[in-house]
């Protein structure tokens, strides 16, 4: 199963068709195929990374939020737990799966349960069958036939289950809360869950303190620690405040980005500068580029400030660039922007390409009142 | 020394990416810079050659461009001059597919139209593989020598007679 497209339309503050696109629209060329891209059918092909940027408030995370909401009703079949209200918000998804494209339309309202669950209403699901031939019209209405008596699912279960039927990870949300005491029982749930071994566990926490020998669990809130040659048994809290919270977020982003390597989930980052060093972004960006290690089509979608990071993504269809007046609006570097593929993205970002410099005449209000 | 391996189309890389999962080369994965050979023309339009040259910090990388053109001059962008401390070219002239010729015993039969035909178009008119025509894919190379390294390194050390810049162990 790959996600292929979102459409929104009342979704927390998005414009109404507020549309993401995971799939190629500009040129592809060979090196394209070897590094940017993933083929999941035949000519159809996905980003192996995707970004997001923008200025502060400009939407960035609604983005990234309407995926992971995507991904919790094609992994779950529910949505729940999510902070923001679902009452409304209309979903349009299609996917690839096993041949077929599927278009699945839902309306979403809120549960009266006291875990925010979502309701489902007036759901649609459609398919056709995928050819080649027809790569360039998988979004068209045409050809998409409804699936009938599917059957009937409690209302806070979606249809997608007839289709998906098991439960699986289809992505994990890493959002910029991330990183407090029940981190580590995270990670050794995700050590568990995705049978990641012990020997990624030891290289991963060696690039990000060297001085750790060993982290192991010995219970739900207990962990043993060895550092030049001594060992420690020591509480979650106190295993944060001796690993740093940067390094604890790494640990376990990097834990799960093997394990979405491993298993072909898509990885979501909000805010991917917010927890670590840009080499260890651009590392985690090439390793999904590269094809011996990214063996399962997995996809890094990110949110960033860090617009260097940009210029290692080498095409310009999958990154969008978020905006916000009274409702968010997308728009994407290759089809809104006439860029030079020549330039460096992050030269035209500092140079208010995108329109996503801050005013300037807004920073100088500021220090006018600070030199008062 | 890393050597930083760029190979001019895919099909190279998967021929050279068969010689190191066989490790019939004088190096290994290890040996490599970002631990994997790369399907890059120029650095400057290769966003993931730039990552993994942009992560090292030695100045010992041996750039080993593989490719059927001599003409092609690499360029190195300032931020990576310092890294790079040799650039060399192998070439596979006149072309990649002389080696499927060779594997096939056919160079007697390719000799006599070389004038007219290019090596490519010989193969996709007489190598088969699996009842599959030759298709100018790298998936034809898997499937040709993925499984019998040893004729590829046959059909090397035949070719480096003609053409001395071949790797051996």
């Amino acid at each position: 199963m790959k996600l292929l497209r979102v459409k929104a339309s009342h979704f927390k503050n998005c414009c109404d068709g507020f549309t993401i696109d995971l799939t190629s629209k500009s040129k592809k060329t060979a090196e394209d195929k070897e590094y940017e891209l993933q083929e999941i059918a035949p000519d159809l092909h996905a980003f192996n990374t995707a970004a997001f940027i923008g200025k502060n408030a400009s939407g960035k995370t609604t983005a990234i939020e309407l995926l992971d909401c995507a991904y919790s009703i094609l992994g779950e079949f529910r949505l729940e737990g999510k902070h923001y209200s679902y009452d409304g918000a209309q979903l349009e998804l299609t996917f690839y799966h096993d041949g077929f494209l599927y278009l699945y339309e839902t309306a979403l309202s809120s549960g009266k349960t006291m875990g925010n669950q979502a309701v489902f209403r007036d759901e649609r699901l459609c398919r056709k069958e995928y050819f080649k031939t027809n790569v360039k019209e998988i979004f068209d209405r045409e050809g998409y036939e409804e699936m009938q008596d599917l059957g009937d699912l409690p209302e806070d279960t979606s249809k997608v289950f007839f289709i998906l039927k098991k439960k699986q990870t289809r992505a994990v949300f890493f959002d910029s809360f991330s990183g407090g005491s029940d981190t580590y029982q995270t990670l050794f749930r995700a050590l568990k869950n995705y049978d990641i071994g012990m020997d990624v566990l030891a290289k991963v926490i060696r690039i990000f303190d060297e001085n750790i020998q060993e982290l192991a669990r010995v219970d739900d809130h207990n962990y043993r620690v060895v550092t030049g040659g001594e060992e420690r048994i020591m509480s979650d809290t106190q295993l944060i405040y001796f690993l740093s919270s940067g390094t604890t977020k790494g640990i376990l982003l990097y834990t799960l980005m093997a394990a979405s390597l491993k298993e072909g989930f898509d990885l979501l980052i909000d805010e991917v500068e917010n927890h670590f060093h840009k080499t260890l972004v651009e590392n985690m960006i090439s390793l999904y580029k590269d094809k011996s290690v990214n063996r399962n089509n997995a996809t890094l979608i990110f949110t960033t400030h860090y617009c260097e990071v940009l210029d290692l993504m080498g095409r310009q269809d999958n990154i969008w660039i978020c905006n916000a007046n009274s409702h968010i609006h997308l728009t994407n570097m290759y089809e809104d922007f006439n860029i030079r593929p020549v330039l460096l993205k992050s030269k035209q970002y500092y140079n208010n390409a995108f329109r996503t410099a801050v005013n300037y005449e807004d920073l100088m209000a500021l220090k006018k009142v600070l030199k008062k | 020394m890393k050597r930083l391996i760029m190979c001019e189309g895919s099909n190279e890389l998967a021929v050279v990416n068969i010689l190191l999962e066989n490790d019939a080369l004088i190096f290994t994965e290890d040996d490599l810079l970002g631990l994997t050979p790369y399907h890059a023309r120029q650095i400057k339009n290769n966003t993931q050659v730039q990552a993994a040259l942009s992560m090292y910090f030695g100045n010992d990388v041996l750039v080993m461009r593989i490719g059927d053109k001599q003409t092609d001059r690499l360029v190195i962008q300032a931020d990576f001059k310092e890294k790079i401390c040799e650039t060399v070219k192998y070439c596979t002239l006149p072309e990649l597919e002389m080696l499927l010729i060779i594997s096939e015993g056919l160079v007697k039969e390719y000799e006599k139209v070389k004038s007219s035909v290019r090596p490519k178009v010989f193969a996709k008119e007489h190598i088969r593989c699996n009842q599959k025509k030759y298709d100018n894919s790298s998936q034809f190379y898997r499937d040709y020598y993925g499984s019998d390294c040893g004729k590829l390194i046959q059909a090397t050390i035949t070719s480096s007679l003609q053409s001395p810049r071949i790797l051996l162990p």
